[in-house]
């Protein structure tokens, strides 16, 4: 199924031929990339959705990149003063909670609502004063309209307030090797084990592929 | 609907970045509208829910909105050109098992999906695509409501006791098994048809609503699950429909299709695709002017 280019925007979508736009496909997974390096996306994966987001490090990224690993994935931002440090605090405790091997090998994927305040250098900050290892937590942000679908992919709801902070579901996601939804943690309270677990599961499945 | 249809408006419109303009006798003239599109002048929009810190009133700059809802022989054209999208190939992951069910085949609307007739049973995912396919977008809750919240008269619903009974009355009517043609209905103050009595409609941001769906949750934002100051506040009690929207939207996922929910588009005057819930003040499309707010309804 060729679903990976959905999403590019309108003038790039009308422009059929993947190989018009090498640059694009560098970067997003489209489908100009030799069909033989990787088997076609599970039609459950959200790594269908091919937005191009921006590390704290100011690098390009796709979460197709993801692809092969357990993962565990909020959306936040970084102002929020209440429920955001508990979700990555959440997300610290889940892994902590990991088998070495596969605290290793998942990877903590912190995607930001606010695209106008978080910037690469916010962002980069933000990794500073929560300790968060470069090897093992995504940091991105992202265009307003990946962030309204990756948002609708995991089925958080959110809006921005006239002060500039958001309002949010809190939400945590395991997503396996493939990209697909495996497990959610919704709300503040315990869970932790659970995600854990499913975090192993998730991980032991994408093994044998 | 359209008074100036000229070669000259248009171009003036496009000279003057087609905003409205004061011509020297002191009238408005308005740009000319996209083919079937309708123009919402910049207004306000007064969020049912909203924060403490919020303005009861949010800016919402001019936009165009389609008259009337996409028809299945539109939504066809699109599965004609975006293969991706007909039934039988969609991702679960963009659309349910009911997308396009009420359809005959792939390209075949059929006997229940007239052409005329808006199109339903389609995910969000699915009416942004083909929002981006015809160079629109949806519109956002705020744009969608604010064009909902005219009468047949006025720009206030509200004060209009036959528009508001046959809003009504819509939401307590069973969904017919073939809908009413889409255009059908009258038109609203500025121009729109059957924007609440044909079929629920898809916005931009449906996934705003921070309510759980769970009753006993629902005093507010339930704090666990959603982050927020806590203090939410309705706009208008009494207004139930909007109240039904708002209940109806936040019990949707992306991926969903209904019976009864469709859409329609929107398209920035200024051509600018990204919508924008809440405009940046300092991005006014037309600061200069002091005739584009609109006395709240």
């Amino acid at each position: 199924m060729n679903t990976a280019h959905l999403f590019l925007p309108a003038l790039l979508g009308l422009v059929t031929a993947a190989s018009a736009l090498p640059a694009a496909d560098a970067c997003c997974g489209a489908p100009g990339r030799p069909a033989a390096a990787t088997a076609a996306l599970s039609d459950r994966s959200i790594y269908q959705l091919d937005a191009t987001w921006t590390t704290d490090a100011g690098m390009p990224f796709t979460l197709a990149e993801l692809r092969g690993r357990p993962v565990v994935l909020a959306m936040f931002f970084t102002s929020c003063g209440y429920a955001c440090p508990r979700i990555v605090e959440a997300m610290t405790q889940i892994r902590q909670a990991l088998p070495a091997a596969m605290r290793d090998r998942a990877r903590f994927v912190l995607v930001s609502f606010d695209d106008q305040h978080d910037t690469v250098a916010v962002l980069q900050a933000y990794r500073v004063q929560h300790g968060l290892d470069p090897a093992r937590w995504v940091l991105l942000r992202g265009a307003p309209d990946d962030i309204r679908e990756l948002a609708a992919v995991l089925g958080v709801s959110y809006q921005k307030d006239a002060a500039g902070l958001f309002s949010h579901s809190n939400l945590i996601t395991i997503l396996n090797g493939e990209g697909e939804i495996a497990h959610q943690r919704a709300g503040l309270e315990g869970g932790l084990a659970e995600a854990a677990r499913a975090v192993v599961a998730a991980g032991n499945a994408g093994r044998g592929r | 609907m359209n008074p100036l249809p000229s070669i000259h408006s248009v171009r003036l419109a496009l000279l003057l970045g087609a905003g409205w303009l004061a011509t020297s006798a002191g009238a408005e003239v308005r740009p000319v509208p996209p083919s079937g599109m309708v123009l919402l002048p910049a207004g306000v929009y007064t969020p049912l829910l909203r924060d403490a810190v919020d303005p009861a009133k949010i800016p919402v700059a001019a936009f165009w909105l389609d008259e009337r809802p996409v028809t299945n022989g539109e939504f066809l054209a699109f599965v004609q050109a975006e293969a991706r999208w007909r039934r039988s190939r969609v991702s679960p992951l963009f659309a349910d098992r009911q997308y396009l069910a009420n359809w005959a085949g792939d390209l075949e609307p059929g006997a229940q999906a007239p052409v005329n007739v808006p199109v339903v049973r389609i995910s969000w995912f699915a009416a942004r695509a083909y929002a981006k396919w015809a160079g629109k977008r949806l519109p956002t809750t705020a744009e969608w409501e604010r064009a909902a919240g005219a009468g047949y008269r006025g720009p206030a619903a509200k004060a209009e006791a036959d528009f508001t009974a046959r809003a009504l009355a819509w939401y307590s009517a069973p969904t017919p098994a073939v809908l009413p043609a889409s255009g059908s209905g009258p038109v609203n103050f500025y121009g729109a048809r059957d924007l609440l009595d044909l079929v629920w409609e898809w916005v931009d941001d449906f996934n705003s609503a921070m309510v759980t769906g769970e009753s006993r949750a629902d005093g507010g934002l339930e704090r666990n699950l959603f982050c927020g100051s806590g203090s939410v506040s309705a706009g208008d009690r009494e207004d139930y429909p909007a109240f039904m929207r708002l209940g109806y939207r936040s019990s949707l996922r992306a991926n969903y299709t209904v019976a009864n929910l469709g859409f329609r588009c929107a398209r920035n005057l200024a051509q600018d695709l990204a919508p924008q819930a809440v405009p940046d003040p300092s991005t006014d499309l037309f600061p200069s002017s002091p005739s584009i707010l609109l006395p709240a309804p």
